[in-house]
This record gives structure tokens, sequence and C-alpha cells, in this order.
């Protein structure tokens, strides 16, 4: 920190508790704008206000300390430079997230900020009479920030923080979205690998080719009757049914009230969703309903169709306000402004785990994906999911269930385009679930974080069936809130179309881009969030000749047998198998740090066998061809840092954060009794004595 | 293949107990008709092993349902599936600790299903052919709760013992060093470097202390005269002794508690105070007991996770983790946990004497000190540094395991051992690259601890155990073929311990017991080099320091008696925990260890995560009973590795031609895994090889 040519006069000693807190000043205005980091702003991004002489603090302890900077807020993201920021050294910025960086918090990601008068903590919404003394924002990545602002302009104060409410908090039109005015400036200059090319399922084409894929096409057809959202918004311009099915009856009820193939199994037993019909009270409505219905249901009941069965989610599954209680519930126990109070609670840490039945959700949603599998892959029964607009627990119910059952599903690209078929296209309201515009607080609920939480259950359980790592779900779960990406910041396919078409925009975010791993990390990480283990998945299904009647013997039965990663593919349920996604949750936690360990070390490890195997391998073909290949050693990633701790990749973000260290001198100087006692002093209490 | 195996690979209950008769279920009819098992089975018995019973059954709980013979014998219960090809000896356990759940009623029905709880958290159930009609399901369910009643836990089984001593000849070595000569605590010394320090004899007749080993460590200074009358005044004579001198110039040391009621003379307590200082002028005396839980608290909380454990019980899946909570097992493995790391940071962070003390200095003690010794030594992370330090910190150093592990039915059980090898568990789990041994081992460790097959569990004290093995040959009551008759006087090569594993597992199941993910790049030999402190300082310590409630307290004195009772009899159990406490001790020592940057812990030292989420829970240990959990319990990601070195052995083979011999002596069998390091170091030296 010293020595970098920046004049600093040490150890000046302001606020509460003077004794502890120790922290740099810069006092050299000139030379000060000059070591001046500068703002990075991405294509189209506007700086709206800022603040100068911010601390902020490192963790809210009983020590203060802190590192003074700049707050920034512009129309993307709040950002905090810090004075000091060129001391980061090369190492750890090939694992910088290329578009947020480690003090930047995107305005979509803000969950609540809390001011703090006088010692008391409340929140801030909305226009200030007074302004706090300090600034404490919760993002919903879980990270939380704490600015001091009692060292700044009173003006920039004010500016600032009205600033930071204003465009967190405040609702805000769609049009506004940063999104746009970052698509017109940016250029499109993604190249898209044909070969890796995730489907979007936004031509007939896409759709046929599923279709194909899942042997579906014998029984159902794409169409078009939507093309151009012309019968409904909700649905996308081309989507699935069964052959017979009528194409009037799609436009009786704009959709409602049909059955749309979401995917076939191996044995032709098929997921189908359907919207309910608009709630009518009038009699002749509900009849005219009824026979609708059952001309329908005919339909589908009649072979070559399966026994259909019907799985009613709206009704006797999950609501969205008990997902939603229990998410609130649940991130608090990450949410940590007080490492005091979190020892407090953590004591309790399994009973207040419980007590906010997240877990218990996902239990549950995993369990009635199993059930359904069970109806599929045992029963040879097609099911049916019914919701008031089909685009939340069927998503997930859905997604889910392909996930169990179609190993396409668990390599990357299948994921994603997975994600695109059932999110997306399905009509998942992402605007609304995230309150990205920040109009209805009630409608926010975490159903696709609640799908990805069931996902990483999936592969902590079986890593080797899946292409992708808990680092890339982890991954996927912030670019929900990175205004950058189209894919999560609509509520519909059509609103998607016209806002994106109205502005006659180049559309440079709608190809693969619901993998922010593309171009979003350095490619050096690109291996770590594929999965080392994942195997080729080329195996079909193996089908069960029994025909079991329940879901307990069915359940049981599948664990009994050695697992084929290339098959059916079922979680543990019980109580004890269902846990805390950590990386996702306890991420920003510095305690929670193991200095070289966890799975990280393990996945070191793994890294360093393979390129063993990889660097012998081509030594023997070296020596078969024997052929001069000019042979540069593979850089391995995790090589020269052999011990990541347990954070890794995502502590490199909070390492710049931490407290100043004392590394060796307590190692070196231990001869030294002077300085022993010098230092006895500064942690013994001496109180007592 | 029982590593996380499926099906019938899944190794049966070891130890029964509470046999729960009852007609649980319907009985199946098993196809399979045997009527002479007798034949087959007599030879897969062991020496000396006399079948009691036996009868034709239906294992159940597990898919598919197996049939076979349950059978009884005197020293275990086993049940053979017919057309169970492996010549595999399934080690079930002695019948030592059998408690029959409802003694009276044994009579009052006829069984149809027995199911067999073991210890171990496993469970047999097997069904009786026709309803359990045919008498000789009677006969074994009698034949089981009679040689429960029957058997003396403190009476091991001998033949196998014996026959498999006699097969080794006369002159074979412990694996492990057994730390009852006063030639391996020399070696020990010296490995360790300590030089201040020797080897004490005076305890050799036991007359100190008959929980103490033969040899021990004290201050080179010491007089053994000193030492006889300094231990004195010392709990059950357990005065201090050298546990771990750490290479940075610290030692570690152990004691009981002062014995308040002596009253010592100066010289005395001169020679109590000099063995505790051991030459430092920074002393800190640890009160053990400050934070952690008491024997009971222990024996408790293993009872109620037990109970959860078990395959019957009945807690609901969304109150699995209260229930688990409420067991406050994962809590103790916490504070054991937190208060390691807190001390060896005091150990690391500077040149001082760090005392353990511990009333009885037989419980706690040994848990702290080996957990120390794991989290900053990388010798001790090695399969055989484990090894010894069991042997040296719990065997040796007297841990009173007959009575923990309940051998006694005294009320003094407390598996205190168990508590420890699960925080091991919880090492290994944070930190999987550091520990050359695998999960694996952990679980053979714990499921031997009531395997009565060698003496180093069965016994309370050095004393019992060193008597008993000279007097092995009486135990030998029964004629076996393959047993000759040792050589009179060399009791001590015959003496096996539980680190004898080849008799009770395969070589292959033996070559499980390595972690492949093992990277001993990560510890490094040598430590830094450090100036060993002039030893002996003359005159008092400088400063002495009482470590509890994770903040140091100066104290006046080190002992006692002179004008104040012990400050350690004043318990600071009631005082709270200082507000600083959030940080722990390395925070106050180094500044945040979770700094991130170059390397702030002295190379070797593992500080551990004790935060809720970190502390897991040994599934593949408790969960064992359960036929729905136990399924597909292993580690994929070491399952990966394991590939990954299938590879790389098939490319050595390759290149085994032109591998040089020194290199090639070292790869063993092909067959065998090697040595990821050594691969490693093969690969290297062959490239570097190819290059020159």
């Amino acid at each position: 920190m010293l020595g970098k040519g920046v004049v600093r006069r040490g150890r000046r000693t302001k606020g509460p508790k003077p004794s502890f807190v120790s922290y740099e000043i810069h006092t050299n205005e000139k030379e000060v704008t000059e070591k001046e980091v500068t703002l990075h702003l991405l294509p189209g991004e506007q700086l709206l206000c800022e603040a100068s002489t911010v601390l902020k603090y490192v963790q809210e302890d009983s020590c203060q300390h802190g590192v003074y900077g700049r707050l920034v807020c512009t129309d993307f993201k709040i950002a905090f430079l810090g004075d000091d920021e060129s001391a980061l050294d090369n190492d750890e910025t090939q694992f910088k997230n290329k578009v947020v960086g480690e003090n930047d918090i995107t305005l979509h990601c803000v969950d609540q900020i809390y001011g703090v008068f006088d010692e008391k903590k409340k929140t801030l919404f909305g226009q200030l009479k007074k302004y706090p003394e300090k600034l404490i924002i919760h993002c919903k990545d879980l990270r939380v920030f704490q600015f001091c602002l009692r060292y700044t302009k009173e003006e920039e104060v004010k500016r600032i923080v009205s600033g930071i409410i204003h465009h967190t908090q405040a609702p805000k039109l769609l049009k506004r979205l940063f999104l746009f005015s970052y698509a017109t400036a940016a250029q499109n200059n993604t190249v898209t690998d044909p070969k890796n090319h995730t489907i979007m399922f936004d031509t007939l084409k896409d759709w046929c080719w599923e279709l194909e894929r899942t042997k579906g096409n014998m029984k159902y057809k794409a169409v078009s009757v939507n093309e151009g959202y012309k019968v409904c918004e909700r649905l996308p311009a081309y989507f699935v049914v069964p052959t017979p099915l009528p194409e009037e009856n799609v436009h009786r009820f704009q959709g409602h009230g049909i059955p749309i193939w979401c995917w076939s199994c191996h044995n032709g037993s098929a997921l189908l969703k359907m919207s309910a019909l608009p709630k009518e009270q009038d009699d002749g409505i509900l009849q005219i309903q009824k026979s609708f219905l059952d001309g329908v249901y005919k339909t589908i009941h009649r072979p070559p169709y399966e026994i259909v069965k019907t799985e009613d989610l709206s009704s006797n599954f999950l609501s969205l306000q008990e997902i939603q209680t229990a998410y609130s519930k649940f991130k608090q126990l990450f949410l940590i402004d007080n490492s005091t109070e979190f020892w407090d609670t953590d004591i309790k840490w399994f009973s207040l785990l419980e007590s906010s039945s997240w877990l218990d959700i996902i239990r549950r949603c995993l369990k009635k994906a199993i059930e359904i599998t069970e109806c599929m892959e045992a029963q040879n029964m097609n099911v049916l999911l019914l919701e008031e607009n089909a685009s939340d627990l069927c998503c997930l119910i859905s997604s889910l269930v392909q996930l169990m059952m179609d190993p396409h599903c668990r390599t990357r690209i299948g994921f994603q385009s997975l994600i695109q078929k059932e999110w997306v296209m399905g009509g998942h309201c992402f605007l609304d679930r995230c309150n990205h515009l920040r109009q209805n607080d009630k409608e926010e609920v975490p159903v696709f974080l609640l799908f990805l939480d069931c996902v990483w259950q999936l592969v902590h359980q079986h890593p080797p069936a899946f292409e992708f790592t808990e680092t890339y779900l982890t991954v996927l779960s912030d670019s929900l809130y990175i205004p950058i990406f189209s894919t999560f910041f609509f509520n519909s396919p059509h609103q998607k179309d016209t806002n994106m078409h109205q502005r006659q925009l180049s559309l440079p975010l709608t190809q693969s881009k619901s993998s922010p791993k593309r171009g979003f990390f350095r490619e050096e990480t690109d291996h770590l969030i594929k999965n080392l283990l994942g195997k080729r998945i080329s195996k079909l299904i193996n089908s069960s000749d029994e025909l079991q009647d329940n879901f307990r013997e069915f359940y049981d039965s599948w664990h009994s047998k050695p697992t084929d990663y290339h098959g059916l593919l079922l979680p543990h349920i019980e109580g004890p198998e269902i846990k805390v996604w950590a990386q996702r949750y306890l991420r920003w936690i510095p305690e929670a740090q193991i200095l070289g360990g966890s799975r990280v070390a393990t996945m070191s490890k793994l890294l360093e066998m393979i390129e063993e195997v990889q660097s012998l391998q081509e030594k023997i073909d070296e020596r078969h061809h024997s052929q001069q290949a000019p042979q540069a050693e593979a850089p391995c990633l995790l090589r020269n840092s052999a011990r990541l701790s347990s954070l890794f990749p995502f502590a490199l973000l909070q390492r710049h954060s931490s407290k100043p260290v004392l590394p060796t001198s307590g190692w070196k100087a231990l001869g030294d009794e002077d300085d022993l006692a010098k230092r006895e002093d500064e942690f013994v209490d001496l109180g007592d004595v | 293949m029982w590593w996380g195996g499926r099906g019938q690979s899944f190794n049966i209950a070891p130890q029964k107990e509470e046999p729960e008769m009852g007609s649980v279920q319907e009985s199946r009819m098993p196809e399979h008709r045997s009527r002479q098992p007798s034949s087959c089975l007599a030879s897969r018995c062991l020496p000396g092993e006399q079948i009691l019973a036996w009868a034709p059954g239906l294992r159940k709980g597990l898919e598919p349902e197996l049939s076979g013979t349950l059978i009884c014998t005197n020293f275990r219960v086993t049940f053979q599936p017919c057309g169970w090809q492996q010549n595999e000896v399934r080690w079930l356990g002695g019948l030592s600790r059998v408690q029959l759940l409802r003694p009276g009623s044994l009579l009052k029905f006829i069984p149809e299903e027995i199911m067999i709880h073991g210890r171990d958290f496993r469970l047999l159930r097997v069904g009786f052919e026709a309803g359990g009609l045919e008498p000789q399901a009677f006969q074994v369910t009698m034949a089981i709760v009679q040689a429960r009643a029957q058997s003396n836990p403190a009476q091991p089984y001998s033949g196998i013992t014996l026959s498999k001593a006699g097969q080794a000849s006369g002159s074979r070595k412990p694996p492990v060093p057994l730390m009852e000569t006063a030639e391996d605590w020399e070696t020990e010394r010296k490995k360790q470097a300590a030089r201040g320090w020797r080897v004490s004899t005076v305890n050799e007749r036991f007359d100190v202390a008959t929980s103490l080993p033969r040899y021990f460590w004290v201050p080179n200074r010491i007089l053994d005269s000193e030492v006889r009358r300094a231990f004195g005044h010392f709990h059950q004579g357990r005065g201090p002794r050298l546990s771990w001198h750490h290479p940075g110039g610290s030692d570690l040391l152990r004691c009981g508690g002062f014995y308040t009621a002596s009253d010592p003379n100066k010289e005395d307590i001169r020679a109590v105070e000099s063995m505790l200082q051991a030459g430092h002028s920074d002393v800190v005396l640890v009160d053990t007991m400050d934070e952690l839980p008491s024997l009971a608290d222990v024996q408790l909380a293993h009872l109620r996770l037990r109970a959860l454990c078990l395959p019957d019980s009945s807690v609901a899946e969304d109150k699995w983790l209260s229930a688990l909570e409420g067991t406050r097992w994962l809590d103790y493995i916490r504070a054991c946990l937190r208060k390691a790391s807190d001390i060896s940071v005091l150990v690391t962070s500077r040149v001082r004497s760090v005392i353990l003390q511990e009333r009885g200095d037989r419980d706690l003690n040994g848990l702290l000190s080996s957990l120390v010794q794991l989290l900053s030594a990388p010798e001790a992370r090695t399969l055989f540094g484990f090894q010894s330090l069991v042997q040296r910190e719990w065997v040796a150093a007297g841990h009173p395991f007959l009575t923990r592990l309940g051998g006694t039915g005294a009320s003094e059980e407390a598996p205190v051992f168990l508590l420890f090898l699960d925080c091991v568990w919880q090492l290994l789990q944070q930190f999987p690259a550091d520990f050359e041994f695998s999960e694996f081992f952990l679980l053979a460790l714990h499921d031997s601890v009531r395997v009565p097959d060698t003496l180093t569990f069965l016994r309370n004290t050095p004393w019992e155990r060193g008597k008993q093995s000279g007097q092995l040959n009486s135990y030998t009551q029964v004629y076996t073929p393959g047993y000759s008759q040792p050589p009179a006087g060399n009791s001590f090569n015959l003496q096996l311990s539980v680190w004898d594993w080849d008799l009770r597992y395969s070589n292959a199941q033996i070559l499980q017991f390595q972690n492949p993910g093992y990277d001993p790049e990560h510890c490094p030999d040598s430590w830094l080099p450090r100036p060993q402190p002039s030893f002996m300082i003359p005159g008092p310590p400088s400063s002495v320091w009482l470590f509890s409630r994770g903040a140091l307290t100066p104290l006046n004195q080190l002992c006692p008696w002179r004008d104040s009772p012990s400050l350690l009899a004043v318990s600071s159990r009631w005082l709270p925990r200082p507000a600083i406490s959030s940080e722990s001790l390395a925070d106050q020592e180094w500044g945040l260890p979770s700094h991130w940057g170059a390397c702030p812990l002295p190379p070797g030292l593992l500080l551990p995560g004790y935060l809720g989420p970190q502390i897991r829970f040994w599934r593949r240990c408790y969960l064992r009973g359960r036929p729905e959990v136990q399924m597909g319990l292993s580690a994929p990601t070491i399952s990966g590795l394991q590939d990954e070195l299938s590879h790389l052995q098939e490319l050595l083979r390759k290149w085994t031609p032109r591998i040089s011999p020194e290199v090639h002596s070292k790869k063993r069998d092909p067959h065998t895994i090697l040595n990821p390091t050594e691969i490693v170091g093969i690969l290297k030296g062959r490239a570097e090889g190819d290059l020159g």
C-alpha cells in the first residue's frame, strides 16, 4: 500500500471509537485527482451523481476499518471507487467480472437501503427530511455495503442519497431500463459459434427441431397461429400443441385452456401445460367453458395419446406468497450488517434455517417433479400441468422434470435452451417477479431463483451428471440483475419483441444472451464453469420394465440401483439431503471463508490431474508421430495459487476490503522481545489488573 | 467394494445392541432352502470362532431383499446371503454390547423378524422363514441374547489375533510405534526436534500413575525425583508432560488439575512451575473444560444423535434440521474446533509454553491436543502421523476407552473419541487436499473401536493394556489349527493393535484409506527455520496468562497453592465472553485471517471454519443404517479422481520400459492405486528426463 507514489498521512483518528479506527486519508487533493481511479462506463451509461470522501466500511464490527473513496451513481450502477484501487495486483484481476466490479452494485441488484441516524437503522425511501450519516445497502445477491457519509460534504450527501434512493426505489418505466440505452449504444459484435448455440425457440424451426429431438413429432405439431402475437400476447409466437387440436380452439380463449406441449419422453408420454380459463360467474359462460374443455380433453384423451393426469399447481401446491415469505426470511440469515449479531444467531443456525422453510419448499418442488417423473416414466402417462397463467410454477416444475429425465438438459447448451424454452418463451414474468421496475413489491417472488436452487441440489448430489458446475448457476443467478442482458428483463416474448422493435434496435442481445458465461468472465475461468466431470451425454434413458404404482416405490427403487448419469436422475429429498447453496448465499461473508479448503481444493487437484493427463497425452502423441509440436505449457489457472479459499472465485472480489494484515510480523519477529511486549499490549485486556 | 457401495456391498451391522425381537412384519417365504449351512459356513469362520446357532432368513430393508442364513457365533452375528461368492470376512463385531430391549418378553412370542441395532448406527433386519415357526429362528434369537449375556467385554476375542500373529511370525514390527518402549518415545522426541526435553522413566513400573504411559517427556533439567514429587500434586498423579513440540519453538503440554488438597513445599512448587514453564518466558494456561461440553453432555448428544439417525426414527423431513440441532452434537464439534483453532494460533503465533489443563487429563485434553496437532503439523495429517498421534495422545495417554465407550456399563460412558473422529472428519471436509487419509479410513477407525480383536480400544489405562498383553497366552482356550505357540517372552511382538489393518480389511480396502486428493505440496517438509530459544530462561516467566473465553487474562502465578486458590478452581464459566469474542483469536494475533492476500498464515497451519453452515453432518457415518440414504454415498469427485488416476496409470504403463530403475521401484503393483504425488513425481521426472 505504501510506496505507491501517493502522499498519505497515516493513522489519523476520527470517529466514535478513535482507538480502533485506523485508516488513511488523502490530504493532497491534487495528487489524489491524478491518482484517482477512473470510473468505467459502459456504452450508453451516464453518470448521475457522485460524492467524495465516502468511507466504505469493511465490516461493521467493534473495529471500524474502512477505505475512503468516491461513491458514484450512474443509470446502471452504484459504484464505489476506492482511493487505492490501483493496489490490486495483476494476479487477481483475471477473475474480475467484466461488467460489474467488486464495488459495483447494479441498480436492479439493490434490495433495501437503510440509513443510520444516531445509531438507529431505518429503511430509506421517498423524500428524506434528514440525511443519514451512514448508508447500508443490501443487495439481491446478498452483498451488504456500508458507507459512512460523515466526512462527506452535506451537499454531496443530499445529492447522492436522494439520487440513489430515487434511482433504485422509485417506480420506473420499462423504457427507462438501462438495457435500452446500452443496446442503442453498444455495437453488436457478438460472434456466436454455430455449434455451441443455445436454441432460442423464437422460430418455428427451433420448435420442430425440439419435437424431432424428443421424438414428439408424431403426436404434436408446432403451430404459428400466434405469429405476430395476433392471438395472445402472453404466448410465444410459435408453440406446440397436440396434432388433432383445431387451431380455432387456440383463438377461442386467447390461448387459455389449450394444452401446450413441453416435452416428450422416450416412451411417448408427454409433459403438457395449460393455463386455466378465466374465472367466470356467469353460468352460461361457465357452461361454454366446460364444453370447450370437454372437447379439448377428448382430443388428448383419445389414442394415440396416453392417459392424462392433471396436476393443478395453483390449488394444492405451493403458493407464490409462501415462496415470497420463505425467501425473505431465508435471505435475512445471510444479510449480515454486523458480525456480532451474526455470531449470536449462529448458534441457532439450523432452527432458523428450518423456520424459514425455504429448504422445505425446495424439497416440495423436487418431490412434485419426482412424482410427475414417476407418472411419465413408470406409468406411461401424460401429465398436464395446470396453473392460472402457466408461467410460474409450471415453468419450474416442467423444467425440473426435464432436467431429471432428459440428459440433454444437463449439458450447458441444453440447460440454456431449457431456460429459453420454459422460462423465457414460457412467459415467466421476469420483470414483475424480480421487481425490476419497482412497481409492485407484492409481485416480487423469486421463482427463478427457487428453480436454480433446486437445480443446485441436483448438481450438488450428482455432479458428474452435469456439464456445468455450481459456479455457473451462481453466475446465472447474478445475471438476473444485470440489465445488459435482455433475457431476464421482460414479462413475455411479446413485450420484448415489441419494445425492442419499436425502438428499432439492432437486437444485440438476443443471441445466446442467457449465457452470461460467454464473454462475461474472461476466458481463463471458462473451465471452472464447465464441469470437469461432465461426461458426454449421449445415451437415452433406460426404460424400466416394471410398472410401479407409487412415488415411494419408484423413488426407493431408483435410489437402490447404480446411478446412470446419462439417464434418469432423481435427487435425494430426505431431511439431511437438502442443503444450503453455500456458494451463492455465503460467498460475501468473510467469516465463512476457509483458507485453502473446501471443494475448491479438490477442484484444483482435479484440474491439476487433468492437466497432467493432457500433457502426457500430448507427449505420447508426439512420440507416435515423431513430430515436433511446439508445446507451450498450458497455463493452469489454479497452479500458481495453490491455496485458494473456499469462497473462490468470489472471495477475490472481497479481498480488497479486508483489514490490514500483519502477516509475517508475528512470524518473523518472534525472537524480538521488545516487539513481543509491545504487541501484547494491543490485544490483552488489562482492565482487571 | 464397501466404499459407499450399493446393495450387498454394504457391510452389515457389526455391533449389536438392543436386539428388538418383535413380530414387526409378515415374513416372506424365501425361495432358498438350504438346510446344511454348517459345512459351508464353517469354512468362513475365523479360527476359534464357534457357531452357536443359525437359521435361514431373509434380509430386509434393502433392495433387493436377500435370502440367506443368520448365524450367531461366539464372536459376532452375521448374515450370509446364499450364493455369496466372495471369500470375504465380514466383520460384524463382537457380541459384547448386546442389550436386550425387552428381556422378559422373549418367550412370549415367536419372532418373525429380528432387528439388530448396531451401536455404529447400523441396522440388521432379518425376517425368518415360515413366520418364525421353524425352531431355528427361536434358537438363533435365544443364542444372540445369551451370547450377549455371557460375553465379557473386557475379554477380547483372541483367536483371530493369535492366529494372525502366529502367521506373521515373531519378528513383526507394529505398523505404528505403540509408544510402549523408551525407544519409541526417544525416536518421536527426535522427530519433533524437542531438544530441551528428555524421556523420563519414572513411571516405568506404573507407580507414579497407572493411567500414565510408562514413559513420557519432561524438561531436560528436571530430575526424575522432582518429577515424581511434582506429579503427586496433580489430580491422579498426572503432572505436566510435553504433548507436542512446535517446530517454531513453542511447546504444547498437558496435565491434570492441581491437587488442591496437597500442601507442597517450596521445592515442589518450584519444580511444578519450571515444568509448566518449560523454559519459556511466555506461559499460557488453557482451561480445557472452559466452553467445551462435559462428558455427560457428549454422551447425551451422542444418544440423541443415534436416536435421530436410526432407520426407524420418526422425525419428519421438514423437522430434520431442528432435530439435528437439538442433539447439540454439531454444536459440540464446533466448540471443539473453535477452541483447537484458537490454541493452535496461540502455539504458532509466538514461542511460548501452552498448557492444556483438564481435571482428569484423560478426555478433552487428548481431543484438543490431537486437534491442535492436526491443525498445525502437516506430519500429523499423514496416515502414519495420524495413527501415531492417536496412539500417543489417546491410547498411550490413558484415555479410558473401555469406560467411555460403555464397555464397563458404568455411568461414565461418553464417546469422546467418536467426537474427535467427527472433528477430524470436519477438517477433512474443509481441507480435502491436506490429509493423506480418507474419510473411509476414519470410518474404519470409527468402527474398530468396538471390534474386540485388539487391545487398543479395550482397556482403560496403559497399565491394564500392558498387563493383559503380557498374559495373552492364557486367553487361548480354543484350539486353532493355524495357531502355533508363540515364543515365550516375545509377547511384545505378538501384541497387535488396531493399526494392523490387515487383520480386518483386505488390501484393496486398505488402499482406500489413501486420500487421492492429498497434495503434499501444500505441506512443506521443513518449517521456516526458527532460532530455538535459549532453553531454560532462568527466573520466573515474564508473562503468565490464562486462556479462557477466547481471551487471555494475566495470571499472577501458575500454581494455586501459595496464596490463593487456583484460578482454574474458580471457574470462569459464568463470566460472559468479552464483547470482542466475535473476532477469533487469530484476528487478534495476526489481523484478520480471512484476508486473502499472500499467505498471511504460517505455512502448514489450517484454520478451520466453524460457522453454523460449515459444520456438517457426517452422513456416511451416521446414516449408514438407513437403507434409503446409504445408497450412492460415494463422493463423486473422489471417484472422478480415481478415474483420472487409472487413466494416468494406463499412460504410465505405456511408458514402463522407459522408466528408470529407481523410479520403477516406487511403482509397486500396477494394480494398486498410486499415490497421486508419486505419479506426478514420476511424470515430472520423466518429462525432465526427456528434455535433458
